[in-house]
């Protein structure tokens, strides 16, 4: 007797294990979506936060830098910044740019106003207070 | 060839490799702009030259998936293509959208550009791979329509391979999976989360399935294998895929903001991810061993092999090496994801994509194969950029264990620049391999300028007299 | 038939042997789980042997034996249909289908008590791997159920006999891979301290 494998079985298969865990991963993702708000502390996203975060998507920040690790590797994590830097030097930094230091990868400037500053800061704060699970593992991101 | 309508593959399979060149152009400038920040600045600032970069690579593999189903789905349906003329038309609109949408990066300002193209209405710019204004988003999903319709239509009045139920049914999904591209929630955390059900959808599933159809395309056409051995596996490996693969997903979000589940189920299942490579592996040399013929065509046979062993390299091993939970603690986002990005879309997309095109090539060109000296300077370009683009990931690799040693595990941790200052050499040894990458697609592309077909008689009498 | 020039020794596995390439990835995804619950677990012990008090055991034991008895009666099918008897077939299997349905309930009773206790994936890592395990062979019940209903629809139809029981057996091969799984999992997670 010869062992039985027919293609009917090998492409039911392929349908029954995709529809499976398909399902599998849309109930896993309905109960992370309930959890994602306490964790990012969906109640503190404002008005200026949200414009803060128009800007940053907007302008392609994630171009060059990285949140939350995903983006360029190009320049420093933004998550944490407001933790590493404070809005002071924040703002400021961003005002410079670019420096001009030959060699030096440089930002561009991005003509903000004092107002969008002020948004972009509110939005890095409400960035820095996430649960990740502790990454980055130290304030250098 | 045998219907005249798989001749409007061809278009396709010459600007994709086009952009091809494009987009290794934007990578050597990019590399170079790491270690000489100034280079082009400030009329090509470095987030653009990364988004040229990645779209053209994007553009390119969907103009030659495009190209394959036009070439593939007709042979296999035994029937022709529903409508050449749609598919001729769908082309141009693709390459001119794609072509506007490059010299749209170069020459507008990002934020202008959003502004001009209706972002603020309904946001989706400013994320990875899905930088393009909302317009070209619109035309990518009237392409894939008009892609959708001919291939099935076409598929609808054929016969119905198990290859072309794979094939077409992954282009489906390559499209649904691309909608989320629209849904740009204001929780960043959603944002991400959402974000990879079109990276992780295309480039861990949907895609791979792709992968698996255009392979066992090539290896049904060249080993001459029974059709039915090919497509029974092709399933277990498709199924495999997504087996690990959709649960699999929970590695992009351990450190995104998502519950702390993740981290264990996206541990437990991508750590199965290698697993459908293996098998491809190990599929695609059995079906060389089994085979009835010896086609002429080395060049797209040596592609075809290629391509599994370098995605599992790739995808594989680079992908096991960042997606344990504890060791991405301290390679989540760093050069180790670059490396590893680099070497899986070039083993396993970009080599199947020229494999495809090394097959179809000559065949739309009126020939089985090319000649021997066309072959031999086609394999001496897969020689050249198999082992640059080795070289890219590991240097790339060196990078990141730079940032990891220095900046994530280090008891003093050094601020990020300082840490890509301690990095230079890496970016160095990256650039001259990418230099040798575009060297060696250049002697790829000699090969097609060289007249002629292969010679039955010439050859035999050569390897009698040897 | 297409078969793979590999195995024509004596005692093939029985059904298809696609199924079987299915059952061992199965059974890979969940020895990582059960290892990962074990590493878990050593690195938490107190916190997993507290946890484990809460769970209600007599549930768990009463859906072992349903399980069991239900491999029981796909095993009775699969002689049946050897033995040619196609509705004898169908009953046993339309029987086993009952159990199945049984284990659902129980469980669907013992996860809303889980619940009305506001236990959820992220209370703690005990209940992650108590729900996902349990939630993760839930779903693989249910696909096993699917398959079985296939099945005993084929036989009451007579679409098997004596010669022609290959879907009995490849659908009764992965029944007796989820009744094995909850035998482990109930051994693991419910019983072991």
């Amino acid at each position: 007797m010869q062992q039985v494998f027919t293609k009917a079985m090998a492409r039911n298969i392929f349908l029954g294990g995709a529809v499976f865990f398909l399902a599998i991963y849309l109930a896993l993702s309905y109960d992370t979506w309930q959890r994602i708000p306490e964790r990012d502390h969906a109640d503190k996203m404002t008005s200026a936060v949200l414009r803060g975060k128009y800007l940053l998507d907007s302008n392609d920040c994630i171009g060059c830098h990285t949140v939350n690790g995903e983006g360029a590797y190009f320049a420093p994590e933004l998550a944490n910044v407001y933790k590493r830097r404070g809005p002071v030097f924040i703002k400021a930094w961003i005002e410079a740019q670019p420096t001009g230091v030959p060699g030096r990868r440089q930002m561009p400037n991005f003509h903000f106003t004092q107002n969008q500053l002020d948004d972009l800061v509110a939005y890095l704060q409400w960035l820095s207070n996430i649960d990740t699970n502790n990454w980055p593992p130290n304030i250098q991101g | 060839m045998k219907y005249q309508s798989q001749k409007v593959a061809k278009p396709y399979f010459i600007a994709a490799l086009a952009l091809f060149v494009g987009q290794i152009v934007f990578g050597l400038i990019a590399g170079l702009q790491y270690l000489h920040g100034t280079f082009l600045f400030p009329e090509l600032p470095f987030d653009v030259t990364r988004m040229s970069h990645t779209n053209l690579l994007i553009v390119w593999l969907l103009m030659t998936f495009m190209g394959a189903a036009y070439f593939i789905v007709p042979e296999e349906a035994q029937t022709e293509l529903y409508s050449p003329r749609l598919a001729l038309v769908t082309f141009w609109v693709f390459l001119i959208a794609a072509a506007l949408t490059i010299v749209a990066y170069l020459f507008v300002d990002y934020a202008h550009l959003a502004a001009i193209t209706g972002n603020a209405i309904l946001p989706t710019m400013g994320r990875g791979y899905l930088e393009q204004p909302l317009p070209t988003k619109i035309g990518i999903v009237l392409v894939a329509l008009s892609l959708l319709f001919n291939v099935t239509m076409t598929l609808i009045k054929g016969r119905k391979t198990s290859i072309n139920l794979i094939l077409v049914g992954s282009l489906w999904g390559l499209a649904l999976l691309f909608l989320p591209a629209f849904y740009f929630p204001h929780d960043t955390v959603k944002a991400s989360y959402a974000w990879w059900w079109v990276v992780h959808g295309w480039v861990e599933g949907d895609w791979e399935l792709i992968l698996g159809a255009l392979l066992g395309f090539i290896l049904i056409k060249m080993t001459g294998v029974d059709r039915e051995i090919v497509e029974k596996w092709l399933y277990i490996i498709v199924a495999m895929t997504l087996i690990s693969g959709l649960i699999g997903i929970g590695h992009h979000y351990y450190y995104t903001g998502a519950p702390s589940y993740w981290i264990w189920l996206g541990s437990i299942f991508s750590a199965l991810e290698p697993i459908p490579f293996i098998l491809l592996i190990a599929f695609s040399f059995k079906m060389l061993l089994q085979r009835r013929r010896e086609h002429p065509n080395k060049a797209a046979m040596l592609w075809a092999l290629g391509t599994p062993i370098m995605a599992f390299l790739g995808a594989g091993l680079w992908g096991f090496m960042i997606t344990l939970a504890p060791a991405q603690y301290y390679m989540h986002g760093t050069n180790f994801t670059a490396a590893h990005g680099h070497l899986a879309f070039f083993g396993a997309y970009a080599m199947i994509s020229l494999a495809i095109i090394s097959y179809a090539m000559p065949l739309l060109r009126g020939r089985t194969a090319n000649s021997a000296a066309a072959q031999r300077w086609e394999i001496a370009g897969f020689w050249i950029m198999v082992l640059s683009m080795l070289g890219i990931a590991l240097a790339l690799t060196g990078a990141g264990i730079v940032t990891v040693i220095l900046q994530r595990a280090a008891d003093d941790p050094m601020p990020f620049m300082q840490v890509q200052d301690k990095a230079r050499v890496f970016f160095w040894v990256r650039e001259f391999a990418g230099v040798g990458f575009f060297i060696g697609l250049l002697v790829y592309l000699r090969s097609f300028f060289i007249a002629g077909e292969y010679e039955y008689a010439s050859e035999m009498k050569q390897a009698l007299a040897a | 038939m297409h078969t793979e020039a590999s195995v024509d020794s004596a005692q093939p596995l029985p059904g298809d042997f696609a199924i079987w390439i299915f059952i061992f990835a199965e059974l890979v995804v969940f020895g990582v789980l059960f290892g990962a619950y074990a590493f878990a677990r050593s690195t938490h012990v107190e916190l997993f042997n507290a946890s484990q008090l809460t769970l209600n055991r007599a549930y768990g034991f009463a859906n072992t034996l349903i399980l069991v008895t239900s491999s029981y009666f796909v095993a009775r099918a699969t002689q049946s249909i050897k033995a040619g008897r196609g509705t004898a077939c169908g009953n046993w299997l339309a029987a086993a289908l009952g159990l199945g349905g049984m284990f659902l309930v129980l469980k669907l009773v013992e996860f809303h008590q889980d619940f009305a206790q506001g236990i959820s994936l992220s209370t703690n890592l005990f209940y992650m791997f108590y729900l996902a395990l349990t939630f993760f062979h839930f779903m693989h019940v249910v696909m096993g159920m699917a398959i079985l209903a296939v099945v005993t629809y084929k036989a009451y139809a007579g679409r098997y006999s004596a010669a022609n029981h290959t879907g009995v057996e490849t659908g009764g091969s992965y029944w007796h891979m989820v009744d094995l799984v909850w035998i482990i999992l109930f051994a693991l997670v419910y019983v072991i301290h």
